[in-house]
């Protein structure tokens, strides 16, 4: 292996290594522009020149390898380097147009960020505001506004749309100073992950309509979470403020997303803050479904669970529901005296968690946690058409039906069906959703649930990578995590010791189980936030990214 | 100090030095009558008679905000929020929204500040880089109701008489002249509600 001496620093990388990923790794900063870790390098901006001892002229980091013994000094360490670095970058802001308060990159743009630097900025600009090259601004391309002046022509996204997404719609036209970013005829994007578009530009030049002049970056909170727009599972960070989220963008995971994800999943939460919430345990009375406390309704739902109606119970599970939801839920089945039939699938068919619908990301399971519900037993039994058809026949005594609508496309009608027709056919009924909606009416308990982005636990993507995904905001009115609703449904003493967190649930219930054997809700939580099925173990499907 | 050392002083002696109490309490009329003079009405009076008469106030004064405008009367503001950052009482609150004007492209269409929670540190006002929040030196702020009359929105920022009538206040890049700052100036009286 090399060893290569950045700053002084020795670093042992593999061959092959870039300059400019030896010192990320070492935790050196080098400014870049045009560099970016999933896209093919490039060297076009020269910010990240570094002087190599033995060479004469100074080398970019991002395009030249490590060799044995090479020994390499940046702009911290090296006067010339410096020199170069601050003059790149006031050819940069020659024609910037300082827009700054209408920018919605201000607080996340490398243009502000290196300018602040000592190593790299504070010169004084001689450029007279007049003089400035005049480009477009705010020019629409559907998902995303262009704004040329603020371009440093790095051709992160045309790289991006060649190489990744493979749509190819955007190019340079025009020289020298003239040189600007277009789409062919301005026609908007039709590219599924444009949003990936305003992520990849390092300065304000690509924003996303979707978070357009909605807040300034720099009053957003983070939670590390999981897309659960599909069984991928893309690694993304929820950016939210005053309990409202007001984006979704993608955290990189080399495994699993890269630093991609599609607009649909990116979106996905409108879907969410669309939906019609329940606030509130609701109790069936004469005069239909009213509102009661929880404790009412933990008496309610307790004492009817232990009903002996000497007949089956049916459980039905949801593919949207956490791993330790899922498992708790399991629980909550095996405790009913009756025998008990578990399942999520509607039919008896295992659903086809692998099937892709593009080159990329996006899977035709909309459900972010199937493979956790297989590997939990939690599909199975003969699928939620058959449990209906006993229902209609008089054979279900007790049934509980955890339901989450999907975050992306619509709920399944023939689901809901079957739902409704199982708490017709029930002797008693316990439904625990998110979602005010008409299916419900005749279950004797309903029970408000969190939903995705309001609880925290781990999801199973399609190839059996669990992953953690973090509480973003607090559940509406008097919801509470499922699992939390679950536990408390349990008769006393069932669970022991009593599971407080859902990392307790973890460690102690799904842990236990072989095909989670090993992880630990602490590894899960670390920096890294993702556990790959370690080695030997089996693997779902091919690997989580193509690509091209 | 321990309580065996300290001092005993027998206060009936003192209260028997009938010299030292006459002296002392003569200096102290003397203050009385001094200032009692002087205050003769017509002379250097402190007092006024509020509402009806007002004090001068200085140009630097850090009364209620004020929105300025451009020319063409839209509003100056681009809701870039450094006021709203620079806030420590958090009591400014914006919505942006895009205009197709091209040189302006975002405006606030929500500015509202809860003035029952600003503490008129004028950080806002040091904040903007535009000038368009100022002060002014509208001061008196009593109102019947505390949540509603004290939420200030763009047209009373922009648009209410008092602004005219107090005139502008403090101004990050404006150099005042110190003396004049503090000359008395004409202040029309605030229009008077009917009290019931």
């Amino acid at each position: 292996m090399p060893i290569v001496t950045i700053d002084g620093h020795p670093i042992s990388v593999e061959p092959d290594t870039l300059i400019i990923q030896a010192a990320d790794r070492a935790g050196i900063e080098i400014p870049r522009f045009c560099y970016h870790p999933d896209l093919r390098p490039e060297g076009n901006c020269r910010m990240c020149l570094v002087h190599i001892k033995g060479f004469a002229n100074l080398s970019p980091a991002c395009t030249t390898p490590v060799t044995d013994d090479m020994v390499v000094n940046t702009a911290h360490q090296h006067d010339q380097v410096r020199q170069a670095t601050k003059g790149v970058l006031e050819f940069l802001l020659i024609n910037h147009p300082l827009d700054c308060p209408v920018c919605d990159q201000a607080g996340e743009c490398s243009l502000q960020d290196f300018y602040l630097h000592p190593d790299y900025g504070l010169h004084p600009s001689d450029v007279d505001p007049p003089e400035k090259v005049r480009k477009r601004k705010a020019l629409n391309l559907g998902p995303i506004y262009l704004d040329s002046e603020r371009c440093v022509m790095c051709s992160r996204c045309v790289r991006f749309s060649n190489e990744v997404s493979g749509t190819g719609e955007l190019q340079f036209v025009h020289r020298g100073n003239h040189v600007e970013i277009e789409a062919f005829e301005d026609r908007a994007l039709r590219d599924p992950y444009a949003g990936n578009l305003a992520d990849v530009c390092p300065v304000g030049a690509l924003t996303s309509r979707d978070f357009r002049f909605k807040r300034r970056v720099w009053f957003l909170r983070h939670a590390n979470s999981i897309c659960a727009g599909c069984s991928t599972g893309c690694n993304v960070r929820i950016d939210y403020a005053e309990n409202a989220i007001d984006r979704v963008v993608p955290r990189r995971n080399p495994a699993v997303n890269k630093s991609w994800m599609c607009d649909e999943g990116r979106l996905s939460y409108h879907n969410l803050q669309d939906l019609p919430r329940l606030e509130s345990p609701l109790q069936r009375t004469e005069a239909g479904l009213q509102p009661v406390s929880w404790e009412e309704a933990m008496l309610l739902g307790q004492e009817g669970m232990r009903g002996p109606y000497g007949r089956v119970s049916a459980v039905v599970a949801s593919a949207m529901a956490t791993n330790e939801t899922l498992w708790i839920l399991r629980q909550c089945a095996n405790s009913l005296p009756t025998p008990t039939e578990i399942d999520f699938r509607l039919q008896s068919i295992n659903p086809d968690i692998n099937a892709r619908e593009d080159h990329l990301l996006r899977r035709l399971d909309k459900a972010p946690n199937s493979r956790g519900a297989m590997l939990l037993g939690a599909g199975a039994g003969r699928g939620i058409e058959a449990m209906a058809q006993s229902a209609e026949e008089g054979k279900v005594g007790v049934v509980v039906i955890l339901h989450y609508p999907p975050l992306v496309g619509q709920d399944d009608n023939a689901r809901l069906a079957a739902f409704q027709r199982l708490i017709r056919g029930a002797a008693f009924s316990v439904v625990l959703t998110n979602t005010v909606s008409g299916w419900w009416n005749g279950a004797d308990v309903v029970l408000p649930v969190a939903s995705w982005s309001e609880e925290e636990g781990t999801f199973t993507n399609f190839a059996g990578i669990t992953q953690l995904t973090e509480a973003a905001l607090t559940p509406p009115g008097e919801a509470r995590p499922a699992w939390k609703a679950l536990r408390d449904l349990l008769p006393v003493g069932s669970l022991s010791p009593r599971l407080a967190t859902v990392e307790q649930i973890f460690d102690r219930g799904v842990a236990v189980i072989s095909a989670f054997e090993g992880l630990h809700y602490a590894t899960l939580a670390s920096r890294e936030a993702t556990v790959y099925p370690p080695e030997g173990r089996k693997s779902y499907g091919q690997e989580g990214f193509a690509g091209r | 100090m321990d309580k065996k050392d300290s001092q005993v002083v027998d206060v009936s002696v003192q209260a028997m030095n009938l010299g030292t109490g006459v002296t002392g309490m003569a200096a102290g009329f003397a203050v009385t009558l001094k200032n009692m003079v002087r205050s003769v009405p017509g002379r250097n009076t402190v007092t006024i008679q509020y509402p009806e008469q007002r004090k001068p106030y200085s140009r630097r004064f850090r009364g209620v905000h004020a929105l300025t405008v451009r020319p063409n009367g839209q509003l100056k503001c681009t809701a870039c929020f450094l006021c709203a950052t620079a806030c420590p009482a958090e009591c400014i609150t914006i919505e942006a929204s895009a205009v197709t004007d091209d040189a302006i492209e975002k405006v606030a269409s929500r500015y509202e500040i809860d003035l029952s929670r600003c503490i008129f540190c004028g950080f806002c006002v040091d904040a903007c880089p535009e000038e368009a929040i100022v002060m002014t030196r509208e001061y008196d702020l009593a109102t019947h109701d505390r949540m509603d009359e004290l939420q200030y929105g763009i047209s009373d920022l922009t648009d209410r008489e008092e602004i005219q009538a107090y005139g502008a206040g403090y101004r990050p890049h404006m150099q005042y002249p110190l003396v004049e700052s503090y000359l008395p100036t004409e202040l029309p009286a605030k229009p008077q509600d009917d009290i019931d």
